[in-house]
């Protein structure tokens, strides 16, 4: 609707005021600069307790180790994300379940479809994992009430289970929600359309190269791997079916030579030791097209980008602490800094 | 001359088994390290404990024989596909040095992967092969299959820590029994030429 900015505020504006508040708690560089001095982990816990994490730490059992940095800082991740989504109207509070699902993606999917092999499930589901005896009924139990069923519809059959499968399942239901995502954006229109969709689509784009690059010397085929990669992204339709008939890396970096970002992606990429990984230049990337949405108001893609952003910031906090737990200092300065 | 050739053997050794422990000391923090470039890239709870069963086969089981001279022989033993190969040229009790370019050979035949639908009938390898579970499933496919180069790196470099592990303890133990051949070829040494210098006094 016209002049929407002037109706933002009424339903959004506490909202976005909080997530600006909350993303200039983000660590800056000087923040990361003491983290990296930091000898052990107790160290590290202190230099976090003057920033805006405070002493989230503090009743943790020492030894420290860095999966339980790594749960606590999500934790408290979680825990801002909730509040958010508790306060949040429509059409906010659907992006905002929208956003939760990656996560919420993998773990029921892999527990429903490896229940033959016995992986060691997440607790909250173990009770009704223990009764259900094939992944149909698992399936039936757990994942229909949910969100995520709308997503199964298109994938799940009775179909012999391994891991290949389960892998094209979980990708293909990425894919599924990544296009979903990206529909309901277009629709809401206006600024956060115009801030989502390149972030959506590079995202797109991302699983796109990476999905090929990680196939290469697996048994995943190529008619397979084109079925899993998301159709919302630059690349699709012409780049997406050189993708599928790649066969090593310098073929892939080829078809990235036709689009002038990823160009520059791998070529600032490499194996050496002195170089960027391709992986650590998409972070990078992210967190780039994710910061130019706090440069536009009265939309929605802050919080989007505000919990992207969070998460590459607990990326960084947790690679620092393993560099220190594991004493191998050489790549500490590998994190992304945001601010 | 007995007691220079077993003095060089135990030096030699020595700085062998120096040499392997850096060697499997780097692969093992290289190895670590590229499950946290992982986890960097996939996720802190997606490579974890959580992924794999609390209760499964191994794949590699140690072989432990006693050589002649008392030293402890350790032969790491990879469980082969059904439709490998399995090579018949196992390793014989035969000498330190042998059986060590013996594994050496073994392996290099194992990763080649020549995949042959006989069996070896080698009744030592037989026994091994009986009790092999009808699929073999790589460690890796646990973590999926579109897994970043990181942790293949990182498989490849436990994998070597395993051989070279088993291949320290046998050194270990070779050493050991040097050392006990030295000493006694010293105090032979001592014996002899004590009554010599008592003869001479007299």
């Amino acid at each position: 609707m016209p002049f929407s900015e002037l109706y933002f505020n009424v339903d959004n504006g506490y909202l976005e005021g909080l997530v600006r508040g909350f993303k200039a708690g983000i660590l800056s560089q000087a923040d990361y600069l003491n983290l990296v001095q930091c000898e052990t982990l107790e160290d590290l816990k202190l230099h976090l307790q003057s920033t805006d994490y405070g002493s989230f730490l503090a009743n943790e059992a020492s030894p420290l180790t860095v999966s339980v940095i790594d749960d606590k800082l999500k934790e408290k991740m979680v825990v801002e994300f909730r509040h958010m989504r508790n306060q949040s109207y429509e059409p906010l509070s659907f992006l905002l379940d929208k956003e939760k699902k990656p996560s919420d993606l993998t773990d029921p999917a892999l527990i429903t479809l490896s229940k033959p092999y016995s992986f060691s499930p997440h607790p909250p589901l173990m009770e009704a994992v223990n009764i259900a005896q094939t992944p149909a009924e698992l399936y039936n139990a757990i994942l229909v009430d949910t969100p995520l069923a709308a997503f199964f519809q298109d994938c799940i059959s009775e179909q012999d289970l391994d891991e290949m499968n389960i892998e094209i399942i979980r990708n293909t239901l990425y894919k599924a929600y990544l296009e979903a995502f990206y529909k309901f954006c277009t629709s809401l229109g206006g600024t956060t359309a115009d801030t989502m969709c390149p972030i959506l689509e590079f995202e797109a784009d991302r699983r796109a190269f990476i999905i090929t690059i990680n196939s290469f010397g697996t048994e995943l085929s190529k008619e397979d791997r084109a079925k899993l990669f998301p159709h919302c992204g630059k690349l699709y339709p012409e780049g997406l079916a050189q993708l599928a008939r790649a066969d090593d890396y310098e073929q892939v970096k080829a078809v990235a030579e036709y689009y002038p970002e990823y160009k520059l992606l791998f070529e600032g990429a490499g194996s050496n030791p002195g170089d960027k990984t391709l992986e650590d230049r998409f972070f990078e990337h992210e967190v780039k097209l994710n910061k130019l949405a706090f440069l536009n108001q009265f939309h929605f893609s802050v919080f989007y980008a505000y919990v992207k952003l969070k998460e590459q910031e607990c990326r960084n906090i947790v690679w620092i602490a393993e560099c220190i737990a594991q004493r191998h200092r050489a790549k500490i300065d590998n994190y992304i800094p945001i601010f | 001359m007995e007691s220079n050739l077993s003095i060089i053997t135990y030096c030699t050794r020595n700085i062998l088994i120096c040499i392997l422990n850096i060697i499997r000391f780097i692969l093992l923090t290289q190895g670590w390290f590229s499950i946290a470039k992982a986890r960097y890239s996939m996720g802190n709870k997606q490579v974890s404990a959580l992924q794999y069963a609390s209760e499964m086969e191994p794949l590699v089981y140690v072989e432990t024989s006693v050589l002649e001279g008392g030293t402890a022989e350790l032969k790491c033993e990879r469980k082969e596909n059904k439709t490998e190969e399995l090579k018949s040229d196992t390793i014989e009790d035969i000498g330190a040095k042998e059986t060590v370019s013996g594994l050496r050979r073994r392996i290099n035949t194992i990763q080649k992967g020549v995949k042959e639908e006989e069996q070896e009938t080698d009744p030592q390898v037989k026994t091994k092969a009986e009790s092999c579970t009808p699929e073999q499933r790589d460690p890796l496919k646990w973590f999926g299959i579109l897994v970043p180069q990181n942790l293949k790196q990182a498989q490849s470099a436990f994998k070597e820590v395993i051989t070279l592990s088993a291949e320290i303890a046998s050194l270990q133990s070779a050493i050991l029994a040097t050392r006990k051949e030295m000493q006694a070829q010293m105090k032979e040494k001592q014996e002899k030429t004590q009554p010599e210098m008592k003869k001479e006094y007299l």
